[in-house]
């Protein structure tokens, strides 16, 4: 059985706290711009959809298929940089659909901080959970994603 | 230096020039940040002179210390200036995202001066600060006005103000993403200065001295925060969770201009009862994981339509109990057109109560009034908040706030107006609370229930350093006043909510200075800050000729007992006033009619 992140938007209460600790945890230092997930906000009063970054449900492998090093794979299905690799050339952030990869000097994705995620573990309202994927779902995702 | 953006931005509307000043380590430690850091650039830059709407009034925006930092409770903000309710000096926090913007965006305050010749937008941009054409946006209410700066300006978020600010009403709101700087009046200050709105982006890193040590604090407090009675009852009521504890158990719910202390129809504003049937989901400040703000929604009916971020127990008062106004989406829809409008829903609800109160004694017509404005008719609380956003018809009179109003009415109507220095009361009865009475006396920007929050410690009993504090008597209350008020500017300087002293008190902050800003504060230095703001702000209100008896409560308090309920009988008598505010005075080593005394100021380095 896989553990995937997932989102429940409707719970979302726009807090950011998410954000805030995503960067601390991965940067050392407090930039929600940096964080590897957002909170969206499309306007003021209506609901706060919350994009995930771990990229499981996208299937249209897109970053990968950018990747001109190859530095981008899917391991145990979870999108991963290998830092290594990347040569910061920005094809995979103008290729991501949900605009979840970051540049640097390398690019930076949600990698789940390595099997404990801390905006889980933050997160007061349930928004984010860290919890058994659906078998069929994850079954679909993986026939899109091809034979990784 | 850790936690700050590391500059103050000075922007002057007048000449459109620009400039900005480093902060230092030693500012900092002397006042933390937000209302702290406000006050000192506020007094550093104001002329006492200087009236609330002249071009030279200035207005300091300034996000808390820990705001932009994961702190829970910890994302405030405020603005503050001279204000045109008070003629003091007054902040008012808010939530929103724009104060972590700001920080993100490299400063630590905003100190505006000037007036634009035409509207104008305030953008900043990381270094990029420019004053843009604001006229596209004047005109438009807050959530409109918000919504279309975001987009033109691509900016993260904006603040802003609503017709009432244009229009110039002496307790307009400053709003941001449906959370109002909501009291005093300095959305009318922006107004007089043509300012629409302050639009930011910032894309820099916040730094913290030991980013694991804050990791791990972070979840002992939050593991506390959520063991809590408090945060259960926040999570899923609001702010209305003890409306029904206030009102029955205590009896000091003001109601019907405060000619009532308990509110019969309570049972309808409750949120006990309306959150499972009006609340969609619950809607957080920024970096709060505690979130208190409701999405509360009318799906039908006459009302239906209505969306607003709410009810807070203070709406539930001012709309509500104060004008004996028990239907909940009427209360809802005033509610909005406050917030959109962009006036103070305490201050636009004891205007509302006072005038239905003057109806029902036959003193103003309903036809003066332009509409049958009587307690208990909750379409006139709708139709006089609108009038008085817009400043049409009775509106253009209570936009000046009761006090003005008042005097403009004549016919000794002032023994009804409810206020202490201009400013509308909030929704404890302190004939029942009396330190809270003393704290509304002793607020710096008039009837206030936040600046000391004393209402708590006397409501319960106990709190911090006191047990068995009995509500009905006078003793102790000044020292209970000074201290607290000294307690919650640390809150109001780091920009953390009051909402989380329930189970985090300022010796708790002492490991998260540590971990923040990488050295030791004991106890007394951060205390010391709260003491040093309010000598600050008593010294500018003292210069602008603020004095004893500005003190003073409004007769009804103390000539008129608390009618019924469990506190029938209440009152605070003059010479108990006397006597509390004369303690408080002693305790803060200030001179009798208010000035604050050389050996105190010695003593925190402010002469």
């Amino acid at each position: 059985m896989v553990t995937v992140l997932v989102s429940y938007p409707e719970n979302c209460t726009g807090c950011r706290f998410c954000e805030l600790i995503c960067s601390l945890y991965h940067e050392g230092v407090v930039n929600t711009k940096k964080a590897r997930l957002r909170v969206q906000k499309p306007d003021i009063m209506n609901d706060i959809p919350l994009v995930c970054t771990q990229c499981i449900t996208c299937g249209d492998r897109c970053c990968v298929d950018s990747c001109p090093e190859d530095a981008i794979s899917i391991v145990d299905g979870v999108v991963t940089i290998d830092e290594g690799l990347c040569t910061a050339c920005g094809n995979c952030r103008k290729a991501c659909p949900y605009g979840v990869i970051w540049m640097d000097k390398k690019a930076h994705k949600c990698d789940l901080c390595g099997g404990d995620p801390m905006c889980v573990k933050f997160c007061p309202s349930g928004a984010l959970r860290f919890e058994e994927a659906d078998k069929n779902s994850y079954t679909s995702m993986l026939e899109a994603w091809g034979d990784q | 230096m850790h936690a700050v953006g590391g500059k103050i931005l000075y922007v002057d509307l007048t000449s459109g020039e620009v400039r900005t000043e480093e902060v230092t380590p030693d500012l900092v430690k002397k006042y933390l940040g937000g209302d702290g850091l406000a006050v000192k650039l506020f007094t550093d830059n104001m002329d006492p002179s200087v009236e609330p709407f002249d071009d030279k009034n200035v207005l300091v925006f300034a996000p808390g210390l820990f705001t932009g930092l994961p702190v829970p409770t910890g994302g405030k903000c405020l603005f503050l200036s001279r204000s045109p309710l008070t003629g003091t000096i007054a902040e008012s926090v808010m939530g929103g995202n724009i104060g972590a913007e700001l920080k993100m965006a490299g400063y630590d305050a905003i100190v505006i001066t000037g007036k634009s010749d035409n509207p104008c937008v305030l953008s900043v941009w990381n270094d990029i600060v420019e004053i843009k054409d604001g006229s596209p946006y004047w005109g438009m209410v807050t959530r409109e006005a918000q919504e279309a700066i975001r987009g033109d300006l691509k900016v993260s978020s904006v603040a802003c103000i609503g017709p009432a600010g244009e229009k110039l009403v002496r307790y307009a709101t400053i709003d941001c993403e449906d959370r109002q700087s909501g009291r005093a009046g300095l959305g009318a200050v922006m107004g007089s200065k043509n300012l629409k709105a302050i639009a930011v982006r910032g894309t820099k890193d916040l730094t913290v001295a030991d980013p694991e040590g804050l990791i791990e604090l972070v979840l002992k407090l939050q593991d506390t925060m959520e063991k809590s009675g408090a945060f259960v009852d926040d999570t899923k009521y609001g702010t209305g969770e003890f409306l029904n504890w206030i009102n029955e158990e205590r009896g000091v719910f003001p109601t019907r201009n405060w000619q009532e202390s308990v509110f019969e129809a309570r049972k309808e504003i409750d949120p006990y009862y309306w959150a499972p049937r009006y609340t969609l989901r619950s809607k957080g400040c920024f970096g709060c994981t505690k979130a208190c703000g409701k999405l509360f929604v009318v799906q039908e009916g006459k009302y239906s339509g209505t969306k607003l971020d709410g009810i807070e127990y203070e709406t539930l008062y001012s709309l509500g109990g104060e004008c004996s106004n028990p239907d909940i989406e009427a209360l809802a829809r005033a509610n909005e057109v406050c917030d959109l409008l962009g006036i103070d829903t305490i201050s636009a609800g004891v205007c509302i109560g006072f005038t239905m109160e003057l109806v029902e004694r036959g003193i103003l017509s309903t036809n003066e009034v332009g509409m049958d404005c009587r307690f208990g008719n909750p379409d006139a609380v709708v139709e006089m908040s609108e009038m008085i956003g817009r400043r049409q018809g009775f509106g253009e009179i209570l936009g000046e706030g009761v006090m003005r109003a008042a005097k403009e009415i004549g016919n000794g109507v002032e023994r009804y107006a409810m206020h202490v220095k201009g400013m509308e009361p909030p929704a404890y009865d302190v004939r029942g609370i009396k330190g809270m009475g003393l704290g509304f006396m002793t607020s710096p920007r008039g009837a206030c229930h936040l600046r000391s929050g004393v209402y708590a410690l006397n409501l319960v009993g106990k709190f911090w350093r006191w047990e068995n504090v009995d509500r009905f008597t006078a003793e102790g209350k000044g020292e209970q006043v000074k201290a607290m008020e000294d307690f919650m500017t640390v809150y109001d300087s780091l920009g953390v909510c009051r909402f989380s002293r329930g189970f985090f008190l300022i010796d708790g902050y002492i490991p998260f200075v540590r971990a923040i800003m990488g050295y030791e504060m004991s106890e007394e230095e951060i205390l010391q800050v709260g003491e040093r703001v309010n000598n600050l702000k008593q010294l500018f209100n003292y210069s602008v000729g603020v004095r004893r008896e500005d003190f003073y409560l409004p007769r009804r308090l103390i000539e008129e007992p608390i009618k019924d309920g469990v506190a029938k009988g209440a009152i605070i008598t003059e010479e108990e006033m006397h006597r509390m505010l004369d303690d408080y005075l002693d305790v803060r080593g200030w001179e009798n009619d208010g000035k604050p005394g050389e050996r105190k100021l010695m003593e925190l380095k402010l002469a």
